[in-house]
C-alpha cells in the first residue's frame, strides 16, 4: 500500500511534467501557426490541456476546489472558441 | 480494497497522458486543418475525461463535480470541433488529397 502510493505519486507528478511539455509545444503552435483556423485549434488544445493541469493539482493534492477552477475555465474555453470560430467563418461575432 | 482502488486509478492516470501524447503529436505531424481536428478532439475527450474518472475513483468524497465536469466536456467537444471545422471549410482552406467534395451542392458552401 505504501509502496504504491508513492508509485501512485510519482505517476502524477511524471503526468504534470508531461502535460507542460505538451503546453509549451501547443504555445509555440499558435504562435507559429500556418492559419486562423490552426491558431484558434491550438487556443482550444491549450485551454484543455490547461484544464489537464489543474485536473492533476487537484489529484496531487487531494484538493477539490482545482476542479472548480477547470468548471469555470472548460465553460470559458469552449465560449471563447465558438464566438471566435464564427467571428472568423461569418465576419460577424452576432 | 484501497490498494486495488489505487491501483486502477494510477492505470487510467497513465492512459489519459498517452492520449492526450497522441492527441498533441497528432496535432503537430496531420498535413492538413480537418485531420488536425480529428486528431485534437481525443484531448478533450478521451484525455481530459480519463484524468476525471480518476479523479471521481480515487477522491471519492466529492465525486459530483467531476461527473458534472465529465459531461460538460462530452458536450463541448464535439460542439467545439464542429464549429472550426466549419468556420475552416467556409474560409475557404484546402483539404489535402481528396478525391471527391460531398460539401458542393449543400448550404455549407461558400456563399
Amino acid at each position: 500500500m505504501h509502496i504504491l502510493q508513492t508509485v501512485f505519486a510519482d505517476i502524477l507528478y511524471i503526468s504534470l511534467l508531461v502535460h507542460l511539455v505538451l503546453i509549451s509545444i501547443c504555445f509555440w503552435r499558435v504562435w507559429r501557426g500556418e492559419n486562423v483556423i490552426d491558431r484558434l485549434m491550438g487556443f482550444e488544445l491549450l485551454t484543455t490541456l490547461t484544464l489537464a493541469v489543474l485536473v492533476l493539482l487537484s489529484l496531487i493534492s487531494r484538493q477539490i476546489i482545482y476542479i472548480d477552477l477547470g468548471l469555470a475555465l472548460a465553460v470559458l474555453g469552449f465560449v471563447g472558441t465558438i464566438a471566435l470560430a464564427k467571428y472568423v467563418a461569418d465576419d460577424q461575432m452576432f | 480494497m484501497d490498494s486495488v482502488v489505487l491501483f486502477i486509478a494510477a492505470l487510467i492516470v497513465v492512459l489519459g497522458t498517452l492520449f492526450s501524447i497522441v492527441g498533441v503529436v497528432g496535432f503537430i505531424r496531420f498535413p492538413d486543418v480537418y485531420t488536425r481536428l480529428h486528431a485534437t478532439g481525443k484531448v478533450g475527450v478521451f484525455g481530459v475525461v480519463l484524468l476525471l474518472i480518476a479523479v471521481v475513483v480515487w477522491e471519492h468524497l466529492s465525486w459530483g463535480r467531476g461527473l458534472i465536469l465529465v459531461f460538460f466536456l462530452m458536450l463541448a467537444g464535439p460542439a467545439t470541433a464542429h464549429a472550426l471545422a466549419s468556420a475552416a471549410y467556409r474560409i475557404g482552406l484546402p483539404m489535402k488529397g481528396v478525391e471527391r467534395n460531398d460539401l458542393v451542392h449543400t448550404s455549407e458552401s461558400k456563399s
